[in-house]
């Protein structure tokens, strides 16, 4: 290791080799403050959307400036098609009240003679004044919903609101709070249906144990966090598999409204594998 | 909403928090660092000594006292003479040695007491560059073995990273963090590894230059005394 002549001096050698590395290491502690004491970080949640919510926003935009004109004839030979929709979106009341009332039925196509009429008057309009342009955009709607009549719940709802602003404003609200209730409860039983689908229901074993679960979600329908067990089902095989089951199910399935989404940030899921 | 990223982040939590080979890594670097350190102590001291001898021999060499005497004074210390003066001893004994035997060519004992000296000579810079070989090892090596470190650990890092949905940066950062400490403590012992040997080797280069041209002085002092 080291030369006989050099022996003298290498244990001063060493000290010295030793006092460098301490004086590294105080350089170290001294010049990084390591406990970097993060000051209690105030965290705003701030939502990202990818759309704006399409109740309002986008529905004037596309017909006014691609079809001033064509609205006139289509109308004019659509008013038949129009009326066999019409119940489909005016059955949104069902959600309302849960159960569709056949009273409620009369009551629509009392209302849909009473829309009929509308349109007409509003054709008229429309070839009259362009400045009542806002209604025709409403009929707009009626034909893209039609169109798009799959995708039900969603356009229900917007086609709700924009009657409902025509009808009332006092039926908008609550209208709005009843659908807003039907949509809540279909996504959640979707959600659930979802998961339940992944569980693993023999590690439940053969009793009827019930689980509950908090789940936090983003926007994406992707979890954020680990769901909470807040009920176990007494047996942890089971209560893992429920909640691989809800990791595997993501993105779990949300109404498409946007404003829809504060009521599912949160959600307390209840299971029973074996039902 | 408060969320307490209240990782410690002392040096010596990040060096405990990293995984086995990154902890290796530190510990061969700091054993390098630390050797290395001592070699360049040993060496600062050792080739200033020489300098130093070298400078006293030369004064009393060249002071123009007789040889004999000279050679009496450096025999009779207690401590083996070193550097020049054991160059002088080796070439001075050789030739006495020989003149004291009957019928030497003078070719003969010139050759003889050159080849002592030759010998003393590799000696002496043999002693001169011991461990620089060491110090370049480290100089060129050291940066290498913090980087294989740091690799790894960012690559744990990375990999913890890919099983969460929502990647943070304060997932990473104490990863990526203690990595790279791997990377400074190599640096701090190249740095000074290479500075040192190239100082080292320019010095010991001065060196064996002086002790040629003493040897070849001295040779032709020796053979204008025969």
């Amino acid at each position: 290791m080291i030369r006989a002549y050099e022996k003298e001096v290498s244990w001063q050698a060493g000290g010295l080799a030793i006092a460098v590395h301490l004086a590294l290491l105080g350089a170290l502690l001294i010049s990084f403050n390591w406990k970097a004491a993060h000051p209690v970080m105030n965290v705003t949640e701030v939502e990202l959307w990818d759309s704006l919510p399409n109740v309002q926003a986008p529905m004037p935009i596309p017909p006014s400036p691609l079809i001033e004109e064509q609205p006139k004839p289509e109308p004019v030979v659509k008013e038949e098609p129009k009326v066999e929709p019409k119940p489909e979106p005016m059955t949104k009341e069902e959600p309302k009240i849960d159960i569709a009332l056949e009273k409620k039925q009369k009551e629509l196509e009392q209302k849909k003679i009473a829309d009929k009429l509308k349109k007409e008057l509003a054709l008229e309009q429309k070839k009259q004044l362009a400045a009542l342009q806002a209604e025709s955009l409403k009929d707009e709607k009626a034909n893209n919903d039609k169109l798009l009549k799959e995708e039900a719940v969603k356009k229900i709802q917007q086609e709700a609101l924009a009657d409902d602003k025509a009808q009332s404003d006092q039926q908008i609200l609550s209208a709005k709070a009843a659908a807003n209730a039907g949509v809540l409860d279909e996504f959640r039983s979707k959600i659930q249906a979802k998961i339940r689908g992944n569980v693993n229901k023999a590690l439940c074993g053969n009793g009827n144990p019930e689980l509950k679960f908090d789940i936090a979600l983003m926007p994406t329908g992707e979890l954020s966090g680990v769901p909470k067990l807040t009920k176990s089902s007494g047996t942890v095989a089971c209560d893992e598999a429920v909640e691989r089951a809800i990791m595997a199910s993501q993105p779990l399935p949300l109404p498409s409204d946007a404003s829809l989404f504060s009521q599912f940030r949160n959600l307390k899921l209840r299971f029973r594998p074996n039902d | 909403m408060t969320v307490s990223v209240a990782n410690d982040m002392s040096i010596f939590s990040l060096v405990a928090g990293a995984s086995l080979p990154v902890q290796l890594v530190l510990v061969v670097l700091i054993i390098t660092s630390l050797f290395s350190w001592w070699y360049i102590f040993i060496k600062l001291a050792t080739i200033k000594r020489a300098e130093a001898n070298a400078e006293d021999f030369e004064n009393a060499f060249w002071a123009g006292g007789d040889l004999n005497k000279l050679f009496e004074g450096l025999t009779a210390g207690r401590r083996k003479p070193q550097g020049m003066a054991s160059i002088f001893e080796a070439g001075f004994k050789e030739y006495i040695r020989h003149k004291q035997q009957p019928r030497m060519e003078v070719s003969d004992v010139m050759e003889g007491a050159r080849r002592a000296m030759r010998a003393a000579y590799n000696r002496e810079l043999d002693d001169l560059d011991a461990h620089l070989p060491f110090l370049a090892s480290v100089g060129s090596v050291s940066p290498y073995i913090g980087l294989f470190g740091t690799v790894w650990g960012i690559m744990n890092a990375f990999r913890g990273l890919s099983n969460v949905a929502q990647a943070t940066l304060s997932q990473v950062a104490p990863g990526i963090a203690e990595a790279l400490v791997a990377t400074a403590i190599g640096l701090f012992a190249a740095i000074p590894a290479v500075i040192a040997y190239n100082r080292f080797a320019s010095s010991v280069d001065r060196l064996s230059v002086r002790y040629e041209s003493f040897m070849e002085e001295f040779t032709n002092i020796l053979q204008r005394k025969s």
